[in-house]
């Protein structure tokens, strides 16, 4: 009996002391609480979206098709997947995502890969210049790219508008299929994701050992075929990563499908959101579910994935080819031209476009008379019918509280993304091979996967209820683009971490140095330019954040909510306007930060 | 793809009229005040079939509602200073100069109380979120918008009134200028009536003098997508009515056989579909009329870019629907003119309809934070020359109040 009741007594203690040694280690409690935020905060969303799907929306179809103003019912799945409107309200615009995804890949690979190749294992020239200015059409918000395409590519002829720059100035008229649709879209996005294949890839090439192509060469192995069996090789990972990347992120992209008339699901998802919520919920299911699939083919591919080392101690040098005297100058000179077409002319455009008389009236490109030039979307102090009743850009109030609106969110969600993501990336690296590591890893990085505009459709319901109701509140807003950027700092982080080596931090515990001493004064100095990246990267990402947030707040909230609406209603002086203040104050936040960290958003971009 | 459009729309339609209730009688100060403009809202106005609960059913906002509804703008104004000194009030509209009209009403009743404050916050949400964001609003207990100035009778029907979450809220003064009162009075309070009509560019030598042009073989008008703009979509079901089916039927026989031939196809296929819904003997000329339209149409996201266009010299012979209150802002230069453009329903012998007129409409929240002042506001929009001032200085919009619209005539 007292035998039985000490062993009782002594699993007991085995149990108490486990859980006690379990928790004396910060980066298991980090991980259990982590673990618990992210599954509440992944989940909780996803089933709200789909309980959605049962319900009953007064005034929409499901309310007409089953004669009731409440309930639940399954009609929406059935209506949706089955009626005669399937192929156009969910098969067409399932497809035009589906190539859109996947062409935006193409795109950016190729571009950002070939650019990533010529900057760093070519003699090139410029290349300086060039790798600066390549990541210009990231830093933009990706729609104000495809406005800068109708400005230059419509015609009266063709899209049945007034004519573009093109058109008036030189008489060109380009095809419709050029004009609208499916391939300036995924031309725009794809130039605006290449920087991620450039930093992804060019990490790869810049890295890259010598000595494995050079052993090629002394094998007299033809250069095709060292580039598609040892170089190409070397970057699928890198490439994979890209995918991993922009896939989602371009499935979720509302804006440019929008601007360049073409219907995929986000689209279809805020126009039949008015008289068919529940199935426009489905569809958000749907791009939700796409983001799922990505991930566990991530989770397959790291499995799988043969391991290429790219890093070795016997050779740092790598060969630059040689692309003589004229090539180098050449090559630069055609991706001078075309990194002056994606990131310097719209900046331009967009700065000429503040001084026109009317939205796209080039009179003074015609006339040359300044007379049609005009200072008044500036420096005009009142509400005045001449400016669509409101104030000029200098004195706008509502440019100005979005301005704010938008730092205070961005600010916000970098502290705490940047924060949360570097704890996440220290704690799993410290637990690299146990499967809770593994799952908080993967359900931290879920979110980035999933397509902007569910995970704000999904967030939107959530928080929309007789309990909690916070539409249109910063909280919101900092709230789901903190869950969204976590992975930007956490993959930072983490690849950061896994090249540190234990005994730095151990040295430290033998000494009984806390945890806290030891994060400030061994493993954050140390790591310094990745962290820093970490905060960087959401902070930037969420200045000219639209399709994440489009639906959690009204215009004039923040700046991109701002400039959808100035360039919806065709005002594109002010969104002009407004774009040139996002850029400028992204440019000066990265040029600070690289000048006091030596951190850059070129060199973390991807996480 | 024609036959997606033609059955979208007569899923669409029949929601539109299972959701409307099909009564038929048009929402007062609407029509006859706007130079003879339809408004779509309004073809089957919901409000008429509601009936008054019994005042113990009355919410606390639709009790007070009642008693506001008996007095004067200056007794609504002393019990909006009571109520709202130092506050801070919300409104949200599909009107941006709400934020304009608020400071002046703040300014009015400083002349009653010159120590009166009061903050502001007006939010206009694009593409039918306005639906949401006071769906979402009226789940707090007390919400954070005191009252709406809305479009769409339709969704306000469905989603907002029967829900019960805007109450109508008519000012005394309103109704005695409308020779009503507030217990005789059907439907919502509107506060005013936009013009969408048909302009053109006049740069080259084509013309429009039949509202049947507008769908003619190639021919892409610039419109809001009817997804983006509701009213847009209201505008097409209103067409499927007898008096404006039979319009189009009048305006078609007016074309000349070999336009007429064009037509004739689209029209005898939509025979049985009219049928089918349920329509007069002419709605198969409205439901053609609809699917060439909806086939054809350029979709835009807004009427500002539609006016940029238009006005532009480059865009000859291009044509748009949109409403009139654009062309206010366009600066003359050497490419951009108002005289760019035309009004098609001013050509002579014009036929058929020239565009379409819908109203905006102020409603008080259900669980509004300031229910006085919020009526307060709606009777100082409607009822005053400076309340109305922020819409009534431009072309285009038309006060329901006939003494404020003559005063701004």
């Amino acid at each position: 009996m007292n035998q039985t009741s000490a062993l009782r007594a002594g699993r007991a203690a085995i149990f108490k002391n486990k859980v006690r040694t379990f928790f004396s280690k910060p980066h298991n409690v980090i991980l259990l609480l982590m673990g618990i935020v992210f599954t509440v905060s992944t989940v909780a969303p996803i089933v709200a979206i789909v309980k959605d799907t049962f319900k009953i929306h007064p005034g929409t179809i499901d309310a007409f098709l089953t004669g009731k103003a409440e309930g639940y019912t399954l009609v929406n799945y059935i209506d949706l997947f089955t009626s005669n409107l399937a192929r156009t309200n969910l098969w067409s615009p399932l497809w035009n995502t589906v190539l859109l995804a996947v062409g935006t890949c193409v795109v950016a690979i190729l571009f950002g890969g070939v650019f990533a190749f010529l900057v760093t294992r070519t003699d090139m020239a410029w290349r300086k210049y060039l790798s600066g200015i390549f990541i210009f059409p990231y830093i933009m918000p990706q729609w104000t790219l495809a406005v800068v395409w109708q400005n230059l590519f419509d015609s009266n002829a063709v899209t049945g508008t007034s004519n573009g720059l093109l058109a008036a100035t030189l008489g060109i008229e380009m095809p419709l299929w050029w004009c609208k649709g499916l391939f300036p879209s995924l031309v725009v996005l794809g130039l605006h994701y290449a920087p991620f294949a450039y930093i992804l890839i060019g990490g790869i090439f810049r890295n890259m050992d010598a000595n494995l192509e050079e052993a090629a060469t002394i094998l007299d192995t033809p250069k095709w075929k060292t580039m598609t069996k040892i170089t190409l090789p070397m970057v699928k990972p890198a490439t994979l990563s890209t995918i991993l990347l922009v896939f989602g992120s371009a499935m979720g992209s509302y804006p440019v499908p929008h601007y360049l008339g073409l219907t995929t699901l986000s689209t279809k998802y805020v126009s039949m959101n008015s008289k068919y919520a529940g199935e426009a919920s489905i569809l958000a299911i749907v791009m939700m579910l796409f983001g799922v699939g990505i991930m566990l083919l991530n989770q397959f591919s790291l499995q799988s994935r043969k391991n290429y080392t790219t890093v070795t101690g016997k050779s740092g040098q790598i060969s630059k080819i040689h692309l003589g005297k004229i090539g180098k100058y050449a090559i630069a000179l055609v991706l001078a031209v075309v990194t002056f077409f994606t990131s310097i002319f719209p900046i331009v455009s967009f700065a000429f476009e503040t001084f026109l008389p009317n939205p796209g009236d080039y009179s003074f490109l015609y006339t040359g008379d300044t007379a049609n030039l005009t200072t008044k979307w500036w420096v005009t102090a009142t509400n005045t019918s001449a400016l669509y009743g409101q104030k000029g850009i200098l004195y706008n109030e509502t440019i100005r509280g979005a301005f704010l609106g938008t730092i205070l969110v961005s600010v916000t969600c970098a502290l705490l993304a940047g924060t949360i993501g570097t704890l996440v990336g220290y704690a799993v690296s410290k637990n690299r091979r146990s499967k809770a590591a593994n799952y908080v890893n993967a359900v931290a990085f879920l979110p980035y996967l999933m397509p902007s505009i569910a995970v704000g459709v999904a967030f939107f319901i959530l928080f929309s209820n007789e309990y909690i109701n916070l539409f249109n509140t910063y909280t919101l807003l900092i709230i789901v683009g903190t869950v969204k950027y976590i992975p930007f700092a956490s993959r930072s982080s983490l690849n950061s971490m896994l090249q540190l080596s234990g005994e730095i931090e151990e040295a430290a515990m033998i000494q009984n140095i806390p945890w806290i001493k030891r994060m400030i004064h061994i493993i954050i100095p140390i790591q310094k330019t990745s962290i820093i990246s970490g905060y960087l990267l959401p902070f930037m990402t969420c200045l000219r954040e639209l399709s994440l947030f489009i639906l959690l707040c009204t215009q004039g909230f923040i700046l991109s909510t701002t400039l959808d609406y100035f360039d919806e209603m065709g005002l594109y002086a002010f969104s002009s306007g407004i774009n040139l203040i996002l850029i400028v104050t992204i440019l000066i936040c990265n040029a600070i930060v690289n000048k006091v960290t030596g951190a850059s958003l070129d060199k973390g971009i991807g996480g | 793809m024609k036959r997606i459009v033609s059955l979208l729309l007569a899923i669409t339609m029949a929601l539109t009229l299972a959701a409307c209730g099909g009564t038929g009688t048009a929402a007062p100060g609407t029509t006859g005040e706007t130079g003879g403009s339809e408004t779509p809202d309004d073809k089957e106005d919901p409000g008429d079939t509601e009936e008054t609960p019994a005042p113990e059913n009355l919410t606390d906002t639709q009790k007070i509602i009642q008693e506001a509804q008996g007095m004067t703008l200056g007794e609504l104004a002393k019990k909006a200073i009571e109520e709202s000194n130092g506050q801070m009030f919300y409104g949200v509209g599909n009107s941006s100069r709400g934020a304009t009209a608020l400071p002046l009403f703040i300014d009015y009743l400083k002349t009653i109380d010159p120590s009166y404050t009061m903050e502001f916050e007006w939010q206009q949400p694009k593409n039918n979120k306005i639906f949401d964001q006071l769906t979402a609003d009226s789940l707090k207990e007390t919400g954070t918008f005191a009252m709406t100035l809305i479009q769409d009778g339709n969704q306000i029907e469905s989603k907002m009134t029967q829900t019960g979450i805007l109450d109508t809220f008519i000012p005394k003064d309103w109704a005695e200028a409308n020779g009503t009162t507030a217990k005789e009075h059907e439907g919502y309070l509107p506060m005013q009536t936009l013009n969408k009509i048909f302009m053109y560019n006049n740069t080259g030598s084509k013309t429009y003098d039949n509202c049947w042009d507008f769908v003619a073989e190639g021919e892409h008008g610039l419109f809001m997508d009817i997804d983006s703009e509701v009213v847009g979509k209201n505008f097409l079901y209103m067409l499927t009515r007898d008096d404006y089916s039979a319009m189009l039927k009048e305006a078609f026989e007016a074309l000349a056989a070999e336009e007429q031939a064009y037509f004739t196809p689209t029209i005898d296929e939509m025979a049985s579909e009219a049928e089918s819904l349920g329509l007069g003997a002419d709605g198969k000329y409205a439901l053609a009329w609809i699917k060439l339209w909806v086939g054809s149409y350029n979709a835009q996201t807004d009427d500002g870019p539609i006016c940029n266009t238009l006005v532009d010299q480059s865009a000859t012979d291009q044509f748009g629907l949109l409403v009139y209150s654009k062309l206010r802002a366009v600066e003359e230069s050497a490419s951009v003119s108002r005289n760019n453009v035309t009004v098609a329903a001013y050509n002579d012998g014009y036929a058929g309809m020239g565009g379409f007129g819908y109203s905006h409409y102020l409603f008080v929240t259900d669980n509004t934070p300031l229910p006085w002042t919020a009526c307060a506001f709606i009777a100082y929009l409607t009822c005053t020359a400076d309340g109305f001032s922020a819409w009534g200085k431009d072309i285009g919009g038309y006060s329901s109040n006939p003494e404020v619209y003559a005063e701004n005539e």
